[in-house]
């Protein structure tokens, strides 16, 4: 950590994945470690193969579903798009981390007291 | 919801690993190549390129593995590494790993073997269209004071014509007929069916057609032939359609060829030919055809779509009610009819028998389970070190026990391997031992589905007797075990292995009982008194047809067994016609003046007609009266016989000598029954092997009633009955060469396949019981051993601290006492809860028999103790200076 760089936490990840599917519509693999890069502005260090197994784990859940189709450049891909069930579990998950991350915030930011 | 969905996918994706390996290959492949790409255009060399594109993505190998456990359960290279595992531990210990797979093999084989009987006989449906429609429909009486009944020609017409409930319904009863004009005579069985059975079964012939509606009318005479006799006195000729034969004398047009496969009725395996009912139809008003109480025929109905059971019974009992009122003479007792599933009336108790003797092998498969169970858990003790150090170098428990169900599944396939291969042997050899006794068990064969039964209960064992020693690992804390060294034992530790002691200990108890019950009720089958002495008898048929007997026939039956007494080693003969122990038989109303009844409800009693001589043959005694004499002739008085058990019934043990009756037997249209004096008065028989009672019977000469056909011929001889055989041939062909002796059987040969069933199960549940108790001692032999050897410690320091050797053999001796005591009280119990399923199979003994009880528990208690003094006397010899150096 270092470098200024973070780590992805565990979990948030698929919740990322998600997220990026819901805001722009089917992507395959590359296209979505592309949009989480450009997103984290270069913060995240990610290996770009855990994608796949977030991808995988998602899909098992039933929140995205996977289709074969022609890239931008005219290569097959994999497409990824995200699910009814899978918008709502999103909603779910994002309430969720706000919890959190508020109460996070709020510890964090606790003064010394005397 | 989301954890089965989550499972439903890793199962889909188990099943789809392979396919989808590819698949993720060629994805990843792309996004790195989409990558180097991008680094290319930012000016990078395309050795840099790629070195950053890979550094960026992260280790491929990783991802692929990890991508494929979570598709599915197993990864592919994980799946092999257990199964080499476990073959190197199968290979550790050959002889112990040996005896896991004898046992699992007996147990396997033996389910195995006794499925391919159950499979052919109860699960496979009746060879023919949509077999569920099939019913059986059997005359009955309202207050089932009677038992069903066959049914009679006008009410099946009535019920034919009446009923809303059947698309088709066919009557049927056996016959056989003669083929003659071929090169030798020869004797046929067959069917007398209506002219619609082939499109009620929706089966069709090879060659030519079935009957037609106008072929049940007076005076036609068609025939469909079998595949058999086709190809055996045809030549396999394609143009047989058309052609006339010859049958007991009559002119048959064969109008089709069945297929090789047809069957009617099913367990008819040697039916050649169906003709239609005409040619129960003489013409007369007495033709069989037109006698309301003459019940011969049984019927088999197709219910029409979406027709229940129950309502087919109601309407064939609403048919049967009108016709009970409509003609009160005939139809009084059979004012109702019962309709059931085709497969299960023909099954009967036979059925059941099957389902015992399943269970019966389940349960040694399960007490086989138990030994190989005990014998994991030992190991897995013996490997509790291991375990935990695997565990220490970070294995989690799932994956240990899988490895565990893994090394059993192992152990349970190769059992079922050895198994099947039992059962190949073993299930021609059960086929010979249940002969003709089971309906279409001749067809049964290790095929596909009983492989898959195999395969299933392989599986499911493996798991059964893996999950003890698993949950022992999913409970024990694994590393305290790697701290103490896991070697001492003080009995408690072994709890498991103990209840499996018990509960096999109870299992053998009731395998035992009930085999000893068999074997009980068939020792008194076998020695029970038929009422006649089967010893030195030969028995055999010939038909004498009415196109050449009609007038003569009982003239041509006394100048026949004339001659037959002349023979050498013949001490006497005589004829019947419904022999003792041929399934034939009887049974006509009588009026009798002191007790006059309305028409409909005489009394009724079986019946068999007979020649001078057949009582002396039989050596069935005489009591009191005379013989039937060759006197005794259609113009002769008429006279008759009875047995004690109906002079009892019937007169109270009155002298009945000289008293009248009047039998509803006439010998054809123009004489009708006649009054008849009781002259003899014979001793009770068994007419059939496994009758409880000795029915009350009467017998008429069958000279007086010569137009019924046919006598049985019986011959006691001085030397071997079948010796005799080719000079009876000689005779009968000498008298006349177009007729056929068949059915050449001595006595004791008869009474044997009556037999064939309660010896087959007494057979099975004794050698099932054999094995049972033989795992259940070899599993208490195993415990005790494995518990003395674990106790080695604790025994030396019983025997240093001043305990004598007797103690110490005592202690052991207690402890397996204690198994065996509470799983013979659990056996007892349960041996009585269950006994009732077997009555319906048991003779001359309850289905509780204390003697028996008492008997199996003394067997358990004494082969027991012997199993456990073994590792006693190991025990009482401990060395207490060395077992206590021991660790």
């Amino acid at each position: 950590m270092g470098d200024g760089k973070s780590e992805v936490l565990q979990g948030t990840l698929d919740l990322m994945v998600l997220k990026t599917l819901y805001a722009m519509g089917p992507l395959h693999g590359f296209g979505i470690a592309r949009r989480i890069e450009q997103v984290s502005d270069g913060v995240l260090d990610l290996n770009e193969g855990t994608v796949y197994t977030a991808l995988l784990r998602l899909q098992q859940q039933g929140w995205i579903t996977s289709k074969w189709g022609t890239s931008e450049n005219n290569r097959r891909a994999r497409f990824y798009s995200i699910t009814r069930q899978g918008a709502k579990q999103l909603e779910r998950e994002t309430e969720n981390w706000e919890r959190v991350a508020g109460v996070m915030d709020r510890v964090l930011k606790l003064e010394r007291q005397g | 919801m989301r954890k089965l969905r989550m499972l439903w996918a890793r199962v889909r994706g188990q099943a789809a690993q392979g396919r989808e390996d590819n698949a993720f290959a060629a994805e990843i492949g792309e996004h790195i190549a989409l990558l180097e790409e991008r680094y290319r255009s930012q000016g990078m060399s395309g050795q840099e390129a790629a070195q950053a594109a890979r550094r960026q993505f992260g280790n491929v190998t990783t991802l692929k593995e990890r991508q494929r456990a979570q598709r599915g359960f197993l990864s592919p290279t994980e799946w092999s590494r257990d199964v080499r595992f476990g073959m190197r531990m199968l290979a550790r210990r050959p002889a112990l790993n040996a005896a896991m797979v004898l046992a699992l093999a007996l147990g396997i084989g033996a389910n195995t073997t006794v499925f391919s009987i159950v499979d052919a006989v109860i699960l496979r449906p009746l060879p023919f269209a949509q077999p569920q429609q099939l019913t059986d429909v059997q005359s009955s009486d309202t207050g089932h004071q009677y038992e069903d009944s066959d049914v009679s020609y006008p009410d099946f017409f009535d019920w034919r014509a009446q009923n809303h409930s059947f698309s088709h319904i066919v009557s049927f009863h056996d016959t056989s007929l003669t083929l003659t004009g071929v090169q030798r005579a020869v004797h046929l069985d067959g069917e007398v069916v209506s002219w619609d059975l082939l499109p009620l079964l929706g089966v069709s012939p090879e060659l030519g057609r079935g009957f037609r509606p106008e072929e049940e009318k007076f005076g036609t005479r068609v025939v469909l032939i079998s595949h058999a006799l086709w190809v055996s006195q045809f030549g396999s000729n394609p143009s047989i359609i058309g052609r006339t034969i010859h049958l007991s004398g009559d002119v048959y047009t064969i109008v089709g060829v069945m297929p090789a496969s047809f069957r009617f009725p099913v367990d008819a395996l040697q039916n050649s030919f169906w003709t239609t009912l005409a040619v129960d139809n003489d013409g007369t008003p007495k033709a069989l055809t037109a006698n309301r109480g003459a019940h011969e025929m049984s019927v088999i109905g197709r219910l029409k779509p979406r027709v229940t059971l129950t309502q087919s019974n109601d309407d064939m009992n609403a048919i049967a009610a009108r016709l009970a009122k409509q003609y009160p003479d005939t139809n009084t007792r059979h004012s109702s009819v019962r309709v059931e599933s085709e497969l299960k009336a023909m099954l009967g108790d036979t059925g059941t028998l099957l389902l015992i003797v399943l269970g019966a092998v389940g349960l040694v498969l399960l007490i086989a389970c138990g030994n190989v169970g005990n014998l994991l858990l030992v190991r897995a003790n013996e490997r509790e070190r291991e375990m935990a150090m695997r565990s220490a170098l970070g294995a989690n428990r799932t994956r240990l026990v899988r490895q565990l169900l893994v090394e059993s599944v192992m152990l349970g396939l190769l059992g079922g391997v050895t198994g099947c291969t039992l059962a190949f042997v073993a299930t021609p050899a059960l086929l010979r031992l249940i002969g003709k006794s089971v309906p279409r068990a001749a067809d049964a064969g290790v095929n596909l589905p009983v492989l898959g039964f195999a395969l299933a209960v392989s599986l499911v064992s493996g798991v059964i007797f893996g999950l003890a020693p698993a949950a022992r690992f999913m409970r024990g804390d694994l590393l305290s075990q790697l701290r103490d060294g896991g070697r001492t034992d003080t009995g408690g530790r072994h709890r498991l292995g103990a209840v499996v002691i018990v509960g096999q200990v109870a299992l053998g108890i009731v395998l035992t009982a009930g085999a000893g019950l068999l074997v009980t009720s068939f020792i008194h089958l076998t020695r029970s008194n038929e009422g006649f002495n089967p010893d030195h008898v030969l028995t055999f048929l010939f038909e004498t047809p009415d196109s050449r007997y009609e007038n003569s026939r009982a003239q041509f039956y006394q100048e026949y067994f004339e001659k037959l007494r002349a023979l050498p080693g013949v001490e006497s003969a005589g004829g019947s016609m419904m022999l003792p122990m041929t399934y034939n038989g009887a049974t006509v109303s009588f009026e009798n003046p002191e007790h006059p009844l309305p028409k409909g409800q005489l009394e009724s009693a079986s019946l068999d007609l007979v020649t001078p001589g057949y009582f002396r043959t039989m050596e069935i005694p005489l009591l009191s009266g005379r013989d039937f004499t060759d006197a005794d002739t259609e113009k002769s008085p008429q006279v008759m016989i009875v047995n004690s058990a109906f002079a009892q019934k019937y007169f109270h043990g009155e002298d009945v000598l000289g008293k009248k009756l009047k039998p509803g037997t006439s010998n054809g249209p123009k004489s009708p029954p006649a009054w008849r004096t009781i002259v003899g008065v014979v001793g009770n028989i068994r007419t059939g092997a496994t009758d409880r009672e000795m029915d009350p019977m009467y017998y008429l000469p069958a000279s007086q009633l010569p137009n019924w056909c046919c006598l049985y011929s019986v011959v006691r001889t001085q030397r071997d009955p079948l010796s005799l055989e080719p000079e009876v041939r000689n005779l009968v062909t000498s008298m006349d060469p177009d007729i056929p002796v068949t059915d050449v059987r001595t006595m004791h040969e008869r009474v044997a396949l009556e037999l064939a069933q309660p010896r087959f199960a007494m057979v099975l549940l004794s050698a099932f019981a054999g094995l049972a108790l033989v795992l259940t001692l070899v599993g208490l032999y195993g415990v005790m051993a494995y518990s003395v050897a674990r106790r080695t410690r604790e025994i030396g320091v019983r025997l240093a601290l001043g305990a004598s050797r007797i103690m110490v053999l005592q202690m052991v001796l207690r402890q397996a006492a204690v198994l065996v005591g509470i799983g013979t009280a659990l056996g007892i119990v349960a041996t009585l809860a269950s006994g009732p399923v077997l009555r319906a199979f048991l003779y001359g003994t309850g289905a509780r028999n204390p003697m028996v009880l008492a008997g199996v528990c003394g067997l358990v208690a004494v082969t027991g103790f012997l199993a456990a003094y073994l590792p006693a006397r190991r025990a009482m010899r401990v060395d207490p200076s060395v077992a206590l150096r021991y660790e």
